[in-house]
């Protein structure tokens, strides 16, 4: 029962919390480009009114992929919150991904289309990282349980910092910042018009804005989780986590998509797979001893 | 019930009653009728034998089956040379000879053939077999209900004179019995029997349309097979000359110390690793792809293919904790990660089948190499996953085929609007190769947990994971990119078309939610015949749990992994069929879509007005970085690397022996 | 439908186009958008899309080209709409006015809300008429502002 509560009561506040922080991010942002910026309220008040427009669609196969978009990260999120499998967890994140993408095809517009495109070569560049980090934490505790993270006395940042450094790199994209803001943007509306989101208006664009609001909620989740005990020392790293992630967006250029399949291959996995194999020799050693 | 010595008939020789009767009526509905029978007869066969359980069997007669086998063995090889010397394709008749010449020295030169005559039982039917019988039975003989109707159209468009429509039956049904003959042998001489007469009816399928290319595609795939028959004559020979027994109840009871017995084991994976179409030797599969989809459907989903797998998975215990099972881990993680990376470059829709097909069979070899109970059980989930997915998926790409009259990827833009029952089949069936809550990813889950003994290969996974969802989304995007209309007409299609397809995708749910079920009633058997120790997953509630096994967890008592089947197809409900279903659009809601406000009419208009206002079709197309990704930038590395692996493999296997000598 | 009301007036997205302007009215356009003057204090977003769009702002004269696209792009907006001429020549044609490819203003084609004139309008201008249009939303949907 208890479990039933803390999911209805995550589905609930998520989006609170998500919309709040994207409002910051807008009045950050606009600080750090000298402007006043709107309201923190911002980012809700575009949500209602998206839903008060009326409904414009270019095909009905795009829609139904968003709500699965929708469906599924909230899934992915409650995997989190009741502390379940984390490699499964990051399947779910990229099945909900690829439903973007797929709603990205779903039409035949060459913005769309180019921004899908780009949104699976990002998929391409992120998701090895975010297995990767499953299987540090296995590494770590000997379980791919959530629960089991928050359970262990040693913070998982302790021996898995050059994953958490990956996953850094990581939250740039899945966050659409710059320099991995490829997809689609939150500033670039001439030269991608607004990529794998073009074709979505009114009240289906207000539905991605809100799957992007439990995105950041689930991201911030995961970075966390590196200290989860105490929770609240993984908060604080998890808010200044967004806030280097606002700073480096605001001071990059978009680059292109080779680059950053390069780049994310090049220090992500790398890190990734130096910190794993840091564990094996550390597991061959004390087999020896 | 039937008495066992029937059901043995029924499985291994009704096929070949069967297919001889297809191929003297000529009649197309009487073949049908046939065909139907069989596979039908088939179906109920392979569940009698479920019931039935564990047993094993000898022919009674077994002096005469002995000489068939024998006699049918120097036929095949007989007209291998024949082949060989017709087509003047040296390879072909290289690999023959070093077949038939062993093959003769051994049984009549060395004496293995009283040896081999003392073998018992002859055939040995344990779960691990069952299962196979199962997935062969069903998926194959839907594959060859499917046949039946496709051939009628394929020979029309191809305007032939004379059908050879029998001939193609005659063999595809018969594929069906050598299958299930091969994985029920233990006579590793009958073993051997089995395995040439896939080959040869590879051979014969592919060869079927007598293109130049067929032919070629065709002589490669017997000589390559070929190189598998010569490994298994020469792990015969080194087996009788250690005075080992020639069957495979034999080798994995341990009789002999297992180190000597390890260079033969390696040739029997290895022999495997070529049918299963493992880097370096995935070409034969690829070349395959010129034959009629149905072939391509059977070769791939459960037959051939599946007895390399097969063959790797039986003889897990007999490497069990050795070097080789790290080797035979790094070949089948190797093979997964490189062609799925191939897979994105690919332009053909039924390559990309093929690479997804060579990719999830390494991964089921990696599984068999990291040989922990879990990583079995991953290997036959993903053993009976895979067919029927895969059945599903090229019997959609032969209706598509016969839909557009293309394979190509590009052509296939828009089916969604043409085709859309198919189109909603081929997304199921796509859908359930990477993604939850399906099969697949559950055992590709489970191959991630396990693989943390071999970190090397686990590294592979993940690389290859990324890889699968990108080509596999790509894809299905290019159906999907229609311009909208509304109430579209569906289809209609031969009942011969659309019943295998609606069958398959009911396989493929219903394995998917009964997992459990088949997880408790099948699979635990069978990896209790492979892996004796502990059993590693458990069914708790409405999903699956991983218990800890490994040294990592080994003081804790926590659960290692967690995955809830029930409630993840309760998602998938929600997020993808609800909308299916309800998400509505009227006219009036139908914008064109952004084209710069320079589109050339309504919705349904996919022009612009270019430059001094001509109108232009909008052309979309995927990524494929043939440069980064495409056969030939990568095929040197990726050839050079998997032929490193195997050579060290058997490095590790004669090392092996030689210390223990 | 209260709090869309209100939203609607916070989150105006604009759509900046440019139909046949000398550019002298597009610069000032993308000045509103510098630091200072910063429209996204008011919530207002520069949108490159009309599917996204709230406010249509169109500078210059529309010409026989263009008039066809801007019919286009209004058609693609999602209601409701508002469209804001600025500039001179887009109320009138202005110095464009007669030449043989020019039809006149954007109400030629499309309907407009708010006319903003100046030749260039100066970016003051553009603001107070972005939110002249809002308090003409806001007096249809009777909120107050
Ligand atoms: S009104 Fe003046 S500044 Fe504006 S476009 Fe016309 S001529 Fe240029």
């Amino acid at each position: 029962m208890n479990a039933w509560i803390i999911a209805i009561v995550t589905v609930i506040v998520a989006p609170f919390i998500g919309g709040f922080l994207a409002g910051i991010d807008r009045r950050i942002t606009a600080r750090l480009q000298g402007r006043f910026g709107p309201p923190i309220l911002q980012p809700f008040y575009d949500f209602f009114k998206l839903l008060g427009k009326s409904k414009i669609a270019a095909s009905r196969l795009q829609l139904m992929w968003i709500y699965a978009y929708l469906v599924l990260m909230i899934t992915a999120l409650l995997f989190l919150v009741l502390r379940l499998d984390i490699l499964l967890m990051m399947f779910i994140l990229g099945f909900a991904g690829v439903c973007f993408a797929l709603g990205g095809f779903s039409s035949k517009s060459p913005y769309s289309h180019l921004g899908a495109n780009r949104e699976l070569m990002q998929m391409l560049a992120y998701e090895p990282v975010l297995l990767l980090l499953a299987l540090g934490v296995y590494a770590q505790n000997g379980s791919f349980l959530i629960s089991q993270i928050y359970a262990s006395p040693t913070p998982l940042i302790s021996r898995l910092w050059p994953i958490f450094i990956a996953l850094l790199v990581i939250l740039t994209i899945k966050l659409r910042k710059s320099p991995f803001d490829l997809a689609t943007s939150h500033h670039a509306h001439q030269e991608l018009i607004k990529g794998i989101m073009t074709e979505y208006s009114g009240p289906y664009y207000a539905l991605i804005e809100l799957t992007e609001w439990y995105e950041i909620v689930l991201l911030l989740g995961i970075v966390s989780l590196f200290v989860a005990n105490p929770l609240w020392v993984g908060i604080v790293i998890a808010l200044a986590a967004y806030l280097l992630e606002l700073f480096v967006d605001n001071v990059t250029a978009r680059m292109t998509v080779g680059w950053m399949v390069r780049f994310v291959w090049a220090v992500g996995i790398t890190l990734c797979i130096l910190n794993l194999i840091w564990f094996w020799v550390f597991a061959a050693i004390k087999g020896v001893s | 019930m039937l008495p066992y010595n029937w059901m043995m008939a029924v499985a291994i020789l009704l096929p070949v009653v069967a297919a001889v009767l297809v191929y003297i009526i000529r009649q197309y509905h009487a073949r049908g009728v046939i065909v139907i029978l069989a596979a039908i007869a088939l179906i109920v066969n392979s569940i009698l034998f479920l019931l039935h359980g564990k047993d094993t069997f000898s022919p009674a007669n077994a002096q005469m089956w002995d000489m068939v086998v024998t006699v049918l063995d120097y036929l095949i090889l007989l007209f291998y040379i024949y082949v060989g010397i017709s087509l003047k394709n040296w390879l072909v008749l290289i690999f023959a000879l070093t077949q038939i010449i062993p093959l003769a020295w051994f049984e009549f030169g060395m004496g293995g053939r009283a040896a081999l005559a003392n073998v018992s039982p002859t055939f040995v039917v344990d779960h691990l077999a069952i299962v196979m019988c199962l997935v062969i039975s069903i998926v194959g003989s839907l594959i060859c209900v499917f046949a039946i109707r496709y051939m009628y159209d394929h020979e029309h468009h191809l305007h032939l004179e004379k059908s050879r429509a029998s001939r193609f039956l005659f063999w595809m049904v018969l594929f069906l019995g050598a299958m299930n003959g091969l994985v029920f042998a233990n006579n590793l001489i009958y073993l051997y029997f089995f395995w040439e007469v896939t080959t040869l009816i590879c051979f014969q399928l592919i060869a079927h349309d007598l293109t130049k290319e067929a032919i070629d595609n065709a002589a490669r795939a017997l000589w390559m097979n070929s190189i598998g028959g010569t490994a298994l004559i020469i792990a015969m020979v080194i087996l009788f000359a250690k005075g080992a027994p020639l069957s495979l109840d034999g080798i994995l009871s341990g009789g002999v110390a297992s180190a000597v017995l390890l260079l033969p084991v390696a040739l029997l994976c290895f022999t495997g690793m070529i049918k299963a179409a493992q880097l370096p030797f995935q070409s034969w599969l690829l070349g395959a792809m010129v034959a009629p989809t149905p072939v391509s459907a059977l070769l791939h989903s459960s037959t051939m293919v599946k007895a390399g797998v097969y063959l790797v998975l039986r003889l897990a215990p007999a490497y069990a904790g050795t070097r080789l099972s790290i080797m035979i881990a790094l070949v089948g993680a190797f093979t997964f990660m490189a062609a799925s990376g191939l897979a994105i470059s690919q332009t053909t829709g039924k390559r990309v089948l093929a690479y997804s097909t060579i990719a999830n069979l390494g991964l089921i070899i990696a599984c068999a190499g990291i040989n922990t109970p879990l990583a079995i059980t991953a290997a036959i989930l993903l053993i009976i996953f895979h067919a029927v997915s895969k059945g599903l998926l090229f019997l959609c790409a032969g209706t598509i085929e016969h839909i557009i009259w293309s394979r190509e990827i590009e052509d296939m833009e828009g089916l969604a609007a043409k085709a859309p029952l198919v189109t909603v089949i081929f997304a199921i069936g796509v859908l359930s190769m990477f993604l939850p809550p399906f099969g697949m990813l559950l055992g590709k889950w489970m191959a991630l947990e396990s693989a943390s003994t071999i970190p090397l290969a686990a590294w592979l996974f993940v690389i290859a994971s990324a890889a699968t969802i990108v080509f596999w989304a790509k894809w299905l995007g290019r159906f999907l990119q229609v311009l909208p209309k509304l109430g579209a007409k569906i289809e209609s299609l031969s009942l011969s078309y659309t019943v295998p397809l609606w069958l398959l995708v009911l396989g493929i749910f219903g394995v998917g939610i009964g997992v459990a079920s088949v997880y408790t009633g099948l699979v635990q058997n069978a990896v209790a015949d492979v892996v004796t120790s502990g059993q590693a997953l458990a069914v708790q509630g409405w999903g699956l749990t991983v218990n800890g096994y490994s040294a990592v967890s080994s003081t804790a008592n926590f659960a290692v992994g967690n995955y809830p089947v029930w409630p993840l197809f309760i998602v998938f409900a929600i997020a993808v069929l609800i909308p299916f279903i309800f998400v509505a659009i009227k006219p009036g809601e139908l914008r064109p879509v952004y084209l710069c406000g320079e589109q050339a009419g309504g919705t349904d208009t996919d022009e612009w007005y270019s430059t001094a206002d001509v109108k232009t079709k909008v052309q979309l197309g995927g990524y494929y970085f043939q440069g980064v990704l495409g056969e030939a930038a990568l095929n040197p590395w990726t050839y050079t690397l998997s032929i490193v692996l195997m050579v060290i493999m058997f490095a590790v296997a004669l090392l092996a022996m030689g210390g223990a000598l | 439908m209260g709090i869309i009301a209100t939203s609607r007036l916070k989150s105006p997205w604009i759509m900046h186009f440019d139909n046949s302007s000398c550019n002298g009215c597009d610069i000032e356009v993308l000045a509103c958008l510098t630091p200072l003057y910063d429209i996204e204090r008011f919530g207002i977003v520069n949108m490159g899309n009309p599917k996204h769009t709230d406010v249509l702002v169109v500078t210059g004269p529309v010409n026989r080209r263009t008039a066809r696209v801007l019919k286009n792009l209004y058609d693609q907006i999602a209601d409701p709409k508002m469209v804001i001429a600025v500039g001179t020549c887009s109320i009138s044609g202005g110095v464009f006015h007669n030449c043989y490819n020019v039809l006149g203003g954007v109400d030629k084609v499309i309907p407009v809300d708010v006319y903003i004139p100046g030749c260039a309008a100066r970016p003051e201008a553009i603001i107070d008429g972005v939110v002249m249009a809002l308090q003409k939303l806001a007096k249809l949907q009777g909120v107050a502002l």
